[in-house]
């Protein structure tokens, strides 16, 4: 939240108390519609009249002026806003350790599988990349709206094989992302970085140009060895959740298909959704002239201006 | 038949009359009061015919009747009692009790009960013999002193004529009612509310109150329904409750308290 000119709020609040004190005098003005009675407090308790309505004018009254005496301060808001303009990159482990099979039908299926899911999911219009890594990065699919060829393209995703460069992947999205505009990074991945560039580095390096990295960690603890070596699949879980932290995007830990294809769902949220600085002026000045009309036209209607 | 007439046919005279009150009236009584000459139409069991044997002429002898009354009143003029739909209630509950006085002959007193005094009521000064004291009209009314006013200080067998909205009675008072019923011959009207058969206003009112306070609400159907019910009700418990302690009741009108008053006594006119 932020204001264009933070010193108007005390004008907004004198604005306020003034029409609160307005309102309470023009009530108490003598009108035609003043009824004196023999005996109050037995109108009140037989009656028991609708004092809430009397009440919610004057509060809806002093409401559209505190609105109008805010719109006048240019209040700013960051809110989250449904967007299909969004440009996501899908960073896919293709290291040898995605060849294990504790994920049914093996980490990188299953991986392929969700991904594939997370582009139908997106809305129309964003904008998807795939980017593969294992030794190195590579560009499989640039950023491109067509959700069909994006799903074609996970089939050049090449098989699990080499070491892991998170952070040369996270570069080369870096690269291909645009410098403007509602940008994500999607890491699927199950090792460790062994490779390249430092990741936290270039997460960092996102999360300072508002391009947060979600992270998925995908195998079981014990998820055995890499087929045909005799090395152990692992996840750095830690390492994961600090890329996320730098760059602010979060971490999800799936140990199955189906909590990958859960995770990704979630991410799919992420990227529909764009929080965006609102300039509310002119909302609040509509609404508190809405506002305004409605109590006096109201108060006009049930027999008392206002 | 008028109010008086009523009054004097004692159908609801006080049990307890004890020694009565000082009578002026002259008429078919005990009392003596003067020995004259006689005149055609006398009652010829009335001539006291030593006298004639001494005058040599026919003697009336004059007695007093015990027929005179003594006609009390206690009367709110708070401010309860100022509004009306037409007209403040005050003035039609004044108008009753001109009616009330009306009734008076000169042998009769009349008189109003204050919050701590009797007075002669206004007008009657001069002709009918009354405790003398201030008689200023008041904002307030204490509905307890005024009864208890009226109880010590009026004779047994007073007629007493009671006039107010009683948003104030309750259930404290049965006893003080009852007691007073059997002191006196205890007439009660109780002021109809203006808006008995349907409130003014609709929509955003600010209520005023007669006697300070003050609420805004929302007056919709369903309040005026609530009202009405509730209008009704307080004036039935109220005449129930003046009934069952034994005093005769009426509704005191607007547009019409001297009519009110003989609405109270089965009459025609007071």
């Amino acid at each position: 939240m932020s204001f264009e000119h933070p010193l108007r709020l005390v004008l907004a609040a004198a604005i306020t108390v003034a029409a609160a004190f307005l309102y309470d005098r023009l009530t108490a003005r003598k009108t035609s519609n003043d009824l004196v009675y023999s005996n109050v407090p037995f109108f009140v308790e037989s009656v028991q009249p609708r004092a809430w309505i009397p009440a919610a004018l004057r509060a809806a009254f002093v409401a559209a002026a505190l609105f109008l005496g805010i719109a006048l301060t240019g209040l700013r808001l960051s809110l989250p806003l449904p967007s299909n303009a969004g440009q996501v990159f899908i960073l896919l482990d293709t290291s040898g350790s995605m060849s294990a099979t504790d994920v049914d039908p093996t980490r990188a299926q299953a991986a392929l599988a969700a991904a594939r899911a997370f582009i139908e999911a997106t809305p129309a219009g964003t904008k998807v990349g795939i980017i593969a890594f294992s030794s190195s990065a590579s560009l499989v699919q640039p950023l491109t709206a067509d959700r069909d060829l994006a799903i074609a393209a996970l089939q050049n995703v090449p098989e699990p094989d080499g070491a892991t460069a998170i952070g040369d992947a996270l570069a080369l999205a870096a690269q291909n992302l645009p410098a403007a505009g509602h940008r994500v990074v999607v890491l699927i991945t199950d090792g460790v970085n062994n490779r390249g560039t430092d990741p936290n580095e270039v997460a960092a390096y996102l999360g300072a140009h508002h391009v947060p990295v979600y992270t998925v960690g995908i195998g079981t603890n014990s998820g055995g060895t890499i087929p045909g070596t005799d090395e152990e699949a692992t996840i750095d879980e830690d390492a994961l959740r600090g890329y996320a932290q730098v760059s602010g995007g979060t971490y999800a830990r799936a140990e199955d298909a189906t909590q990958l294809r859960d995770a990704l769902a979630r991410l799919g949220g992420v990227v529909a959704i764009e929080r965006r600085d609102v300039d509310l002026t002119a909302p609040l000045a509509f609404a508190g002239a809405a506002l305004l009309a409605g109590v006096f036209l109201t108060g006009l209607g049930l027999g008392r201006y206002p | 038949m008028n109010v008086r007439d009523a009054l004097l046919r004692g159908k609801r005279r006080p049990r307890n009359l004890g020694g009565g009150s000082p009578t002026v009236f002259r008429g078919d009584g005990y009392e003596f009061v003067e020995l004259r000459a006689y005149v055609p139409g006398d009652d010829v069991r009335r001539i006291d015919w030593a006298a004639t044997a001494r005058a040599n002429a026919l003697q009336t002898r004059v007695v007093l009747e015990d027929v005179a009354l003594t006609l009390g009143c206690v009367l709110d003029e708070s401010g309860s009692m100022r509004i009306g739909r037409t007209r403040p209630l005050l003035e039609a509950a004044r108008e009753a009790q001109a009616a009330w006085f009306g009734v008076c002959r000169p042998e009769d007193r009349a008189v109003r009960a204050l919050d701590d005094a009797i007075v002669p009521a206004k007008g009657e000064r001069g002709r009918l013999s009354a405790l003398v004291a201030s008689a200023a009209s008041r904002q307030d009314f204490d509905l307890d002193a005024s009864l208890a006013t009226a109880r010590a200080a009026l004779p047994r067998g007073t007629a007493l004529l009671a006039i107010g909205d009683w948003f104030d009675l309750d259930a404290r008072h049965d006893g003080v009612l009852i007691d007073l019923a059997g002191r006196f011959d205890c007439t009660a009207l109780v002021a109809r509310d203006p808006w008995y058969d349907g409130l003014p206003l609709r929509g955003l009112v600010r209520l005023r109150g007669a006697e300070g306070g003050g609420a805004r609400a929302y007056v919709g159907e369903r309040e005026r329904v609530a009202y009405a019910r509730a209008v009704r009700e307080r004036e039935r418990t109220v005449l129930e409750r003046f009934e069952r302690a034994g005093w005769r009741t009426g509704i005191l009108d607007e547009s019409d308290g001297a009519q009110s008053l003989a609405r109270a006594f089965g009459v025609a006119e007071p």
